[in-house]
């Protein structure tokens, strides 16, 4: 049986059809695997199982996965601030530099959807078009707490993603680029909580730079949650490091839980920052 | 002699001086009666005007993974000695807004530095490092942009230390750990940056045109490290 004829018929009715494939090569490889140990007869089931597998997954495996998933979240935030950038409603108080701060980090996420596209070439996913709702761009302060809940979610997102490359095979060093991407958008998070503290912004006086315990500020809970699984993706008001229970106590120190659990950013699994995002903009 | 003051509160806990560790009855199990003797008497010397009593012994990271620890328990007991300086003397016109951050970085710091030891110590006791000597006489500690500008150095230097070394560690949970401790870092780095000029969080002297932070080597990190560390530290086979 000819499989590249049966992914050529699937292109015509699924345009997108490679885009979901992760890898066109290992995709035909694992089909290959299936038809050598599987009657002729049963092959057209396999092979819709193995389409399924590519178009549902949502534990991602590989490099290329990792990446489409990094490009949708920089393409999120990037639409976001742009869309903010031009909103009607936040001409006034979006100004000076509170403007030419979001316009920089603006900048910086439309340079990382650049770089992720490069990356994947023809394997990039198509860009989806977002829909921050009514809300969103309503007033200074609802942007701003939408704005820190997306950087403190695309933070947790890119740490949550570390492992993942690394047991891929880290090619082209990947990793070292998305830890790069990871700390700008570290700072950026931090400039827009300490954005928060302004009158027009809604006056945050006692926010800091860092997360303290899971304090959501007003963004959404689930943001300083926990994931799945909650062992490896704890809530941000965590304790314990590294096989340490409690590092309030187990330091030779006394140290409050505020302090240690600002000390450590967590991660988060692809499932649940989706689920976040998901929950705010319709993409 | 010391310039170490005993406080009642919290803050004594993390101001506590570099070479605290070398002290404690641990260490003398691992590295033996004399380095421990010479650490304590050197720990009783001024470390600010007398150079004849300076240490000026070399410390080796180490190798593999337990090296890169090493390599981030020396980073951090160097911020953590300086934020508690900063707090013990706060520099001329301090807001009280200022402090507080400052205050709460200090922690982070002492935290990230004890946390480093107790992984060490569960993971190679014998191989953990001893408590550094820091070198802060460039610093005036009185003055904010001394201060500030030295905060930004460091913080700056971890991102790029942790962001360069994450590919070098071969297990996860220390891989995990890392991006724990880097994003954090960088929110300081851009909270100290924001002190020094507004907006400046991502400047494009460390975040470049692809919107890259920066990612250094062992050898760059310890290079720009060194002038604050009395001890000279040799990463070369950190991650190897």
């Amino acid at each position: 049986m000819n499989l590249f004829k049966i992914i050529s018929e699937l292109e015509k009715v699924d345009p997108e059809i490679m885009d979901r494939l992760t890898h066109r090569r290992s995709a035909l490889t694992a089909l290959g695997d299936i038809s050598k140990k599987m009657a002729l007869a049963a092959a057209p089931i396999a092979i819709g199982s193995a389409f399924n597998k590519a178009m549902g997954q949502n534990n991602l495996s590989t490099v290329p996965a990792v990446l489409n998933y990094a490009l949708l979240l920089e393409r999120l935030e990037y639409s976001f601030y742009d869309q903010a950038l031009k909103a009607p409603t936040l001409t006034v108080p979006l100004t000076g530099a509170a403007r030419t701060a979001i316009e920089t980090i603006r900048a910086h996420e439309q340079a990382h959807v650049t770089l992720l596209t490069t990356a994947l070439g023809s394997q990039a996913d198509p860009a989806p078009n977002f829909d921050f709702g009514t809300t969103a761009f309503a007033t200074y302060d609802s942007f701003l707490t939408f704005a820190q809940a997306f950087e403190d979610t695309g933070v947790r997102a890119y740490k949550g993603q570390a492992v993942t490359i690394k047991t891929a095979g880290n090619p082209n060093n990947v990793l070292q680029t998305a830890l790069q991407i990871h700390s700008v958008e570290a700072r950026h998070a931090a400039h827009i909580r300490y954005m928060r503290r302004g009158v027009t912004a809604g006056n945050q006086t006692t926010i800091m730079p860092w997360i303290v315990n899971a304090e959501a500020n007003g963004a959404p809970a689930p943001v300083y949650g926990a994931g799945n699984p909650s062992a490896t993706f704890p809530a941000e008001d965590n304790l314990a490091q590294g096989g340490i229970t409690d590092l309030t106590t187990a330091l030779g120190a006394t140290y409050t839980a505020a302090d240690v659990s600002a000390a450590f950013d967590e991660g988060l699994d692809s499932t649940t920052v989706t689920t976040i995002a998901r929950s705010v903009v319709k993409f | 002699m010391s310039n170490i003051t005993q406080k009642g509160s919290d803050e004594a806990e993390f101001a506590k001086p570099l070479y605290t560790p070398i002290k404690r009855r641990s260490f003398f199990m691992y590295a033996g009666a004399t380095a421990g003797a010479t650490a304590l008497l050197l720990s009783g010397c001024d470390d600010d005007d007398d150079n004849v009593t300076t240490p000026s012994g070399t410390v080796n990271l180490g190798s593999g993974d337990v090296g890169v620890l090493n390599y981030a328990y020396a980073l951090e007991q160097l911020e953590a000695a300086f934020y508690a300086k900063v707090i013990e003397t706060p520099y001329s016109g301090i807001t009280n807004d200022e402090r507080t951050a400052l205050t709460a970085i200090a922690r982070h710091e002492a935290i990230h530095r004890d946390f480093f030891k107790a992984a060490l110590t569960k993971a190679a006791a014998t191989q953990i490092i001893p408590g550094l000597n820091p070198d802060f006489s460039k610093v005036n500690f009185n003055d904010r942009n001394s201060v500030l500008t030295t905060a930004r150095t460091f913080e700056d230097l971890g991102v790029a230390a942790y962001n360069g070394a994450g590919s070098l560690i071969k297990t996860n949970d220390y891989l995990l750990i890392a991006g724990k401790i880097v994003s954090v870092e960088a929110r300081h780095a851009a909270y100290i940056r924001d002190l020094i000029t507004p907006g400046s969080f991502s400047g494009s002297d460390v975040v470049n045109a692809q919107g890259l932070d920066q990612a250094l080597s062992v050898a760059q990190v310890l290079a720009a490290a060194q002038p604050f560390i009395k001890e000279t530290l040799n990463g070369n086979d950190v991650g190897k």
